[in-house]
């Protein structure tokens, strides 16, 4: 994992370098040329791009300054690189404006520009939390007014979390990148492929690509540059969305068996072995471990139940569909949110097996618990505490089911696989968290999808949704375009005092969930540690 | 093992039956728990069977179990055996070498009856080692309350009074609820449950109050501590146990006692109950009734009075409840004393 600081592997690291400076940058109205000034607070190389290129001509250079102007010489290629991207931004309205990002969990970019830049790091990082909340200067400089004007954009507890801006198209990525993992990059920025354990299989399956179509250097050995070869996929497509935690436990697995590959062993013979553990992964952790907990899960279901959802977790839609097969007579509450509304497939899909369902936004939830007897939910992850770490409002629901005022408790019921938990601890939702492009919550024209446009995953926010708790068998109704200027906050990127927030996820204690299944059997939330620990000593 | 060669002359002569042996065993030794019992009948059942495969051993002990569950009426106590049983064999035959698939029947055969046999011999002792982690708990001059019939309770009980037989014993008193469940009891006459731990207490110099369900709450106030018995404890932590004990957690919590539970590790069952009503048996006893719905019942028990094969229905004064983890301060086992949050990392261990 550890990044060579030498001149060939560096290369994956350019895409999230370039688009740091960015961060601040709420799309369009920016004027691209004072982004090189602006740039020159994040890091030191990138900032003297300029200055120590025309100088390093004349000096005799010793092997760190040709390192440096080697970073150098990049970082003005990523400037240019990012104005060129920028310069499309502007024109093409039909992507989706790329603004606020959100936080990699690529452990690379940072730990690299440690060694190269030392304490110049600490530059960007130290004023954003608090700006939001500051008076707004008052000096003479556009830019510091402009710069202001971007950071209030910012909800400033969330500050740390708009690390970085997600990236909306393929430009800009190096060589190395495979094109399936281009094109899954793809689909994981505009939802297309959305879901903690779909994440984990696309992500595979995409290696298993780049493996198939990978020769080893000469002068190298496979266990050893594979490795390097696949970092610099996975930085790619963290620069995307930020990795789950079940894509970084599959990566973290896939590595150590890399790792463990005998050096002797022939280039193709390694490959095989290598995409039948793929296989296998996926396999034993994803396909067969739905099925069990969906049949675990099923067991739970009784005749007469109201089942309460959250959202669309495929794992609860088979436990429901399974239950539903076994005979079993009940109903099914899903409660859905803005902005994906991921629950609406789900309720088009259960609707069209023959389960009664009922569709409701999250701010029926009251509603939808009154006769509530079972909440099932999916999972992003289960932290070491035991907390669930799941869509946004996946607390709201599970507390309401806990907290219901007649006194009589709703068991909350997880369906998790084990390949999502973490050994990390979990105990607000602020820490770590996502923060996806608050241009989503705009009602506006459905996004112009960049592969095959599919209506459910990025379904527009058209007022006909907002019928809560109507039955809606058939969920989709038809798009109706309307005026993107229509919406009142269509111009927040100019409205002053105005921030919007559009987080991804949050944190439920341990204490409002009863019991998570996974394919190991049932378990209260305090053993999820344990069972995470023989998962990954096994 | 004196029961195993009368019962093997027995079954030589008619086809093993399960439920009949596994009833005798329980009858015939007070000591035994549900879930021994079980394992002992099974064990019993290998010794019988001729089976000379081992999925041919499997598909018949699968069955065994099938039908012991569902002839008993509350399987959940004797299930912990069964699963562990199973989960033994399993492992034992996937293990690789001699007494792997690829070995000799036999050898496996004879190795499992005599492990089995090993696997009892511990279960029972495993109450004297209860009793040696639990012991501390009791303190000089403490009250204890502590319900129903359950040995392990009584083996702690006896143990912290009679220690060093004499002047180094525990001086503490002990409050017992008796259950008074069953007023329509076919025996009236007959001792409530518990009556003979509270005679051995007493024999032994332990002053013992005894108390009707209903002077819980009142009598709680002048208890240090509540001890129960369990018939099942669960992945969760929780217990099934005598019904009446939810509520003496629930009352035992609201006042802020600490609340113990002493059951053998091989009562972990593989069991999640959601609710008091999620627990796989059937249980009668909230029944709504009117006048009318009586009348039916009357004139059908008339008619039907000697069919016996109606399904089997737990009377009340067996039935139980399941207390959930959070009311339990600590469960005192045989491998230790537990948080109820630790038990499914026991229950893991032993699974997997």
């Amino acid at each position: 994992m550890a990044e060579p600081s030498n001149a060939a592997p560096t290369a994956p690291v350019s895409p999230p370098a370039s688009s740091t400076p960015e961060q601040a940058q709420p799309a369009t109205e920016n004027p691209p040329q004072t982004l090189p000034i602006r740039d020159s607070k994040p890091t030191q190389p990138t900032g003297d791009a300029p200055a120590s290129t025309d100088g390093a001509t004349d000096k005799p250079l010793t092997p760190a300054e040709l390192k440096k102007k080697a970073k150098a010489d990049k970082a003005a290629r990523r400037i240019r690189e990012k104005l060129e991207r920028e310069g499309n931004n502007t024109t093409s309205s039909a992507a989706p404006p790329p603004s606020v990002g959100a936080q990699p969990r690529q452990p690379t970019t940072p730990k690299k520009d440690a060694a190269g830049t030392g304490s110049a790091q600490k530059g960007p990082r130290a004023p954003p939390p608090r700006r939001g909340s500051g008076p707004v200067a008052q000096n003479g400089s556009v830019l510091v007014e402009q710069k202001k004007k971007k950071d209030d954009k910012k909800v400033a507890v969330f500050g740390h979390l708009y690390g970085q801006q997600r990236r909306v198209t393929v430009g800009g990525a190096t060589k190395e990148v495979h094109p399936a993992i281009l094109a899954l990059g793809m689909q994981l920025v505009d939802y297309t492929i959305c879901g903690s354990s779909a994440r984990c299989v696309a992500t595979l399956l995409a290696f298993k690509r780049v493996i198939e179509s990978y020769t080893t250097p000469m002068g190298t050995s496979l266990a050893r540059h594979l490795t390097t070869h696949l970092s610099s996929q996975i930085t790619y497509l963290s620069t995307c969305r930020p990795l789950s935690i079940s894509q970084g436990n599959a990566i973290r697995a896939l590595k150590l068996f890399i790792a463990g590959i005998d050096p002797s062993t022939p280039e193709a013979s390694a490959k095989i072995s290598l995409c039948e553990y793929i296989d296998s992964f996926i396999r034993e952790k994803i396909t067969v471990a739905d099925q069990v907990i969906a049949d675990s899960a099923a067991q739970k279901v009784q005749d007469g139940d109201v089942i309460v959802t959250f959202a669309g977790s495929s794992i609860v839609k088979h436990t429901l569909l399974l239950a539903h097969n076994q005979g079993k007579r009940f109903r099914v509450s899903i409660i859905d949110s803005r902005p994906l509304f991921e629950g609406k497939s789900l309720a088009r899909d259960l609707a069209k097996s023959g389960l009664d369902v009922q569709y409701s936004l999250v701010h029926s939830i009251t509603h939808a618990v009154k006769d509530a007897t079972k909440v099932f939910l999916g999972a992003h992850a289960m932290t070491s505490n035991g907390g669930l770490y799941s869509r946004v409002g996946t607390a709201l629901v599970a507390m309401s089911a806990k907290e219901r005022a007649s006194g009589v408790e709703i068991p909350v019921i997880v369906c998790c696989e084990t390949i999502k938990f973490t050994d990390r601890v979990a105990l607000d939702s602020i820490v770590v968290n996502e923060i996806a492009d608050a241009n989503e919550l705009l009602p506006m024209d459905p996004p112009v999808s960049l592969l095959v446009p599919t209506p459910d995953a990025y379904a527009p926010p058209t007022p006909e949704n907002k019928k809560g708790g109507n039955r809606t068998p058939a969920p989709e109704p038809p798009v109706i375009p309307h005026k993107t200027s229509s919406s009142p906050l269509a111009d927040w990127h100019n409205t002053p005092n105005l921030q919007l927030l559009n987080i991804m996820y949050d944190v439920t204690p341990a204490e409002y969930v009863d019991m998570v299944i996974t394919e190991m059997g049932s378990l209260p939330p305090s053993a999820v540690p344990i069972v995470h620990r023989m998962v990954t000593n096994l | 093992m004196a029961s195993t060669t009368s019962d093997a002359a027995v079954a030589d002569t008619k086809p093993f039956d399960i439920v009949a042996t596994y009833n005798e065993l329980l009858r015939s030794d007070a000591d035994l728990t549900m879930p021994i019992a079980a394992i002992e009948a099974l064990v019993l059942l290998l010794t019988h069977s001729a089976s000379s495969t081992i999925s041919e051993t499997l598909d018949l002990l699968e069955k065994s179990t099938a039908h012991l569950k569902r002839s008993i009426p509350n399987p959940i106590g004797l299930s912990a055996g069964t699963d562990l049983f199973q989960r033994y064999l399993i492992t034992t035959l996937q293990r690789p070498g001699q007494l792997g698939p690829a070995g000799d029947f036999k050898a496996i055969r004879t190795h499992l009856l005599s492990n089995g046999r090993l696997f009892i011999r511990r279960a029972k002792e495993s109450r004297d080692k209860i009793a040696a982690f639990g012991r501390g708990f009791i303190r000089d001059g403490s009250t204890i309350l502590t319900n129903g019939g359950s040995r392990a309770v009584a083996a702690l009980l006896q143990k912290a009074a009679d220690e060093e037989g004499g002047p180094s014993a525990v001086r503490f008193r002990v409050i017992y609820v008796l259950s008074s469940t069953s007023p329509e009891n076919k025996h009236p006459n007959e001792e409530p449950e518990g009556m003979e731990t509270v005679r051995a207490l007493r024999a032994k110099g332990v002053p013992v109050s005894t108390i009707p369900e209903s002077a819980v709450a009142y009598s709680l106030g002048k208890a240090d501590m509540v001890i129960v018995g369990a018939e099942g404890v669960v992945e969760n932590g929780g217990i099934v146990s005598r019904m009446g004990t939810y509520q003496i957690g629930l009352l035992a919590k609201a006042i802020g006692k600490p609340f113990y539970v002493v059951a053998e590790s091989h009562k972990f069952v593989r069991l999640y109950p959601l609710g008091q009503y999620d627990l796989p048996i059937e249980q009668q006893v909230v029944e709504f009734k009117s006048e009318e719905d009586l009348a039916e019942e009357r004139k059908q028990q008339s008619s039907v009075d000697t069919n016996g094969d109606t399904p089997i229905k737990l009377p009340l004064c067996d039935s139980v409840d399941f207390t959930p983890p959070h009311l339990i301060s600590a469960l005192i086992t045989d491998s230790g004393v537990l948080t109820p949050s630790a038990v499914s990392e026991e229950l893991i261990k032993i699974w997997f």
